[in-house]
């Protein structure tokens, strides 16, 4: 019995997590795909240097959004003091600062 | 220019809706079609393709997440392997031989694509066990199949062997450039006993943060060049969010049928790069 009330409690955890996520990964690619097509679209039209700013631009922005994502993770996890799951959240970040720091060097 | 945009744009944006259909970066197709197609040097094109399994990640990952099929928490307890595995890939490139990188990786590859053949037309509600991590963790999922039209309950086991794999999946991805998703897929399908739509959005949503690190890195080199890249990218988004509204009404079957192929041929493909060392 107690562990179905866990279990429950676990699902409705997740739910409010997927929302909030869903929310960060939308407004990213959403603001990502708005200045590529953008940009794409002057390009062809006008082919200025402004054109591969604003492309560049997107694309950085659609880089960070799964950075962003682990980080709003965190948050989510620490606010709802789930402290193992922000830790998971911790590795992954630590992780891929040090996949960067490597390829930089390498 | 104006033509090779146009040529790339559906290119891309098959990729995309493959990749999220299959939770797989979609580097298959867009890596030759640029070196082949185009004459892209590799550089160039390894990098727009890492950042477009971003776009592949990102796209389909709303509606995955509306729809509940991606878990989580499954995603947050594997990346930690996926993510240390690709920065160890990346410290032991040069180390390690190439060639029997790719004929192991290949093997082990067709040995998981023998077994989804063998299993496939199945999709019996398995009777999965929960670990004692899986418990500890709720890694438990549930989601709603549009396409059975219930609600689908599924437990977790083998979490840690799942963890493991992952991150020599990180490292095969970091080492080899490729098995951003075609390694992931089948570990939660076969190892950790998830349902296939379940494996496949979960992987898709993974992805996107395993190649994140390879794509600040082309980027501050200079690999992404914005007009190849761009088209690439935006194309794949597009395909994404097509792709994911698509599969969410597929069967489970009938995606398993359609990696089936795919893992298939990119296991005799890595196989024959380590033998025909180029």
């Amino acid at each position: 019995m107690s562990q179905d009330i866990q279990d429950i409690h676990g699902t409705m955890k997740v739910l409010a997590v997927e929302r909030i996520l869903a929310r960060v990964l939308r407004l990213g690619s959403i603001a990502a795909g708005v200045m590529l097509a953008i940009g794409i679209g002057t390009m062809l039209l006008a082919g200025s240097p402004f054109a591969v700013r604003l492309i560049t631009a997107g694309l950085i922005i659609l880089l960070l959004t799964p950075v962003l994502r682990v980080m709003v993770a965190t948050l989510v996890f620490l606010r709802k003091r789930d402290w193992l799951f922000a830790l998971f959240c911790l590795v992954v970040l630590c992780a891929l600062a040090a996949g960067v720091k490597l390829g930089m060097v390498g | 220019m104006i033509t090779t945009t146009l040529v790339l744009f559906p290119i891309a944006i098959v990729a995309g809706v493959m990749g999220a259909i299959l939770g797989l970066g979609g580097g298959i197709i867009i890596v030759p079609a640029l070196t082949l197609l185009f004459g892209v040097p590799m550089r160039t094109a390894v990098a727009a393709s890492t950042v477009s399994i971003i776009a592949t990640s990102t796209g389909a990952a709303v509606a995955y997440l509306n729809d509940k099929l991606t878990n989580i928490r499954v995603a947050m307890w594997l990346e930690m392997g996926t993510a240390s595995g690709a920065t160890t890939g990346a410290l032991v490139a040069g180390y390690l031989n190439q060639r029997f990188l790719f004929i192991l990786f290949g093997a082990l590859l067709g040995y998981s694509g023998y077994n989804m053949l063998k299993s496939r037309g199945k999709d019996r509600a398995r009777m999965v066990v929960p670990d004692r991590v899986s418990r500890r963790l709720l890694l438990a999922g549930s989601y709603h199949d549009q396409a059975l039209g219930r609600q689908v309950d599924y437990q977790v086991n083998h979490s840690v062997p799942g963890l493991i794999i992952m991150y020599f999946s990180g490292i095969a991805a970091g080492l080899l450039g490729i098995g951003a998703g075609i390694f992931k897929v089948p570990a939660m399908d076969q190892v950790m006993g998830m349902p296939f739509k379940a494996s496949t959005a979960t992987s898709n949503f993974m992805i996107g943060v395993t190649a994140a690190s390879g794509a600040v890195v082309y980027f501050a080199r200079g690999d992404v060049q914005p007009l190849v890249a761009g088209p690439v990218v935006l194309g794949v988004l597009v395909g994404a969010l097509i792709g994911a509204r698509l599969m969410v009404r597929l069967k489970g079957t009938t995606v398993r049928r359609l990696f089936i192929p795919l893992i298939l041929y990119t296991a005799v493909m890595m196989i024959y790069r380590g033998v025909v060392h180029r």
